[in-house]
């Protein structure tokens, strides 16, 4: 004879309590925390490292580092004198809600205004973990295919913007980047995008301005 | 691949939810469309670690949740197997969705190790 369990749960559960812990933590603290999510080498560390500059200079920054290995990027902001945390997963593909709540036990999170979490470098797995963040950003670069929103319409479903980056390449390249955007408007039609250069520093400024506006409109309310 | 890391999430909901030492045969689980989550490799993860952290008979089911959708343009309101972007039945791209991004346990069979009668 079986017994049947009925229990109608999330199975990530675990992952979205610790979510909460994080956005209660940040709310409490008035930190506005964005994070970051492309495939590899669209430029994440770079839109940080150009953005961060901009940024600084109206409220204090911090930053969490999240890849599978190496501690490369969290160095490329501590140079520019940022805090920064670096999470190694050793192997996890994503970043998941408890291992940013170990991070924060390293950031001096009271002194921290505006806080970006660094995803690792994947269009498909950090889509389903929830962070605590109030913003998410996908980026996507003209070196990769222009359907990117199609193949991974998760990523680009639960993001609010989307920026374009290495459109200083555009003249060597057959990337139409209209196309990109109408797929990525068709996947989310409320995508904020943004057409950066981080070589050029194009669209940096607009990017950066939009950042500090959405920061403004959540502490206020 | 961050289907290991959900059939890990999953089992441990399992072995939380039912008393220890129940012996697990079939675990049923809602996945929306929009997840991007796949139910192939969900269940080959479970494969792999079911032995050693449930049981080697216990079974996973995974249903995938229909996509219901409605068309802010021409008002229709339809339920798809399928991921669609644009209205099945005007082509415009004005969908509203639903649902869509379920990841839930919906029930956990257990053989009844106290061998009860019927």
């Amino acid at each position: 004879m079986a017994k049947v369990y009925t229990i109608e749960q999330r199975i990530l559960k675990r992952n979205s309590e610790a979510a909460e812990e994080n956005r209660r933590l940040f709310d409490t603290h008035g930190v506005f925390t964005i994070s970051l999510a492309s495939s590899p080498g669209s430029g994440k560390t770079s839109l940080l490292e150009k953005s961060l500059i901009l940024l600084r200079e109206e409220v204090s920054v911090g930053v969490i580092e999240g890849d599978v290995q190496t501690d490369r990027d969290a160095r490329r902001i501590e140079s520019l004198g940022v805090p920064v945390v670096q999470v190694v997963t050793n192997g996890t593909c994503h970043l998941d809600a408890q291992m940013v709540q170990g991070a924060l036990g390293h950031l001096e999170i009271g002194k921290v205004e505006l806080l970006f979490i660094e995803n690792v470098g994947n269009l498909v797995c950090p889509a389903s973990y929830d962070l605590g963040e109030h913003l998410r950003i996908v980026l996507a670069s003209t070196t990769e295919g222009e359907d990117k929103p199609l193949k991974y319409p998760a990523m680009f479903r639960r993001s609010q913007a989307l920026v374009l980056n290495k459109i200083d390449l555009l003249p060597y390249l057959t990337y139409d980047l209209k196309e990109a955007e109408s797929l990525a408007l068709k996947v989310n039609p409320a995508l904020e995008i943004f057409e950066t250069s981080c070589s050029t520093g194009a669209g940096i400024p607009e990017f950066c301005r939009w950042v500090i506006a959405r920061m403004n409109e959540t502490t206020a309310a | 691949m961050h289907e290991s890391s959900i059939v890990e999430s999953l089992i441990n909901l399992v072995r939380e939810s039912v008393p220890d030492a129940s012996q697990v045969r079939r675990v049923e689980v809602r996945v929306g469309l929009l997840t991007g989550v796949s139910p192939d490799a969900m269940r080959f993860y479970f494969e792999i670690m079911r032995d050693e952290m449930l049981s080697p008979k216990a079974e996973l089911a995974v249903a995938l949740e229909p996509l219901r959708v409605h068309c802010e343009s021409c008002g229709a309101d339809q339920s798809l197997a399928e991921t669609a972007w644009l209205c099945p039945a005007c082509g415009a791209g004005a969908l509203a969705f639903l649902n869509g991004d379920e990841l839930h346990l919906s029930s956990v069979e257990v053989e009844d190790g106290e061998g009860l009668h019927d």
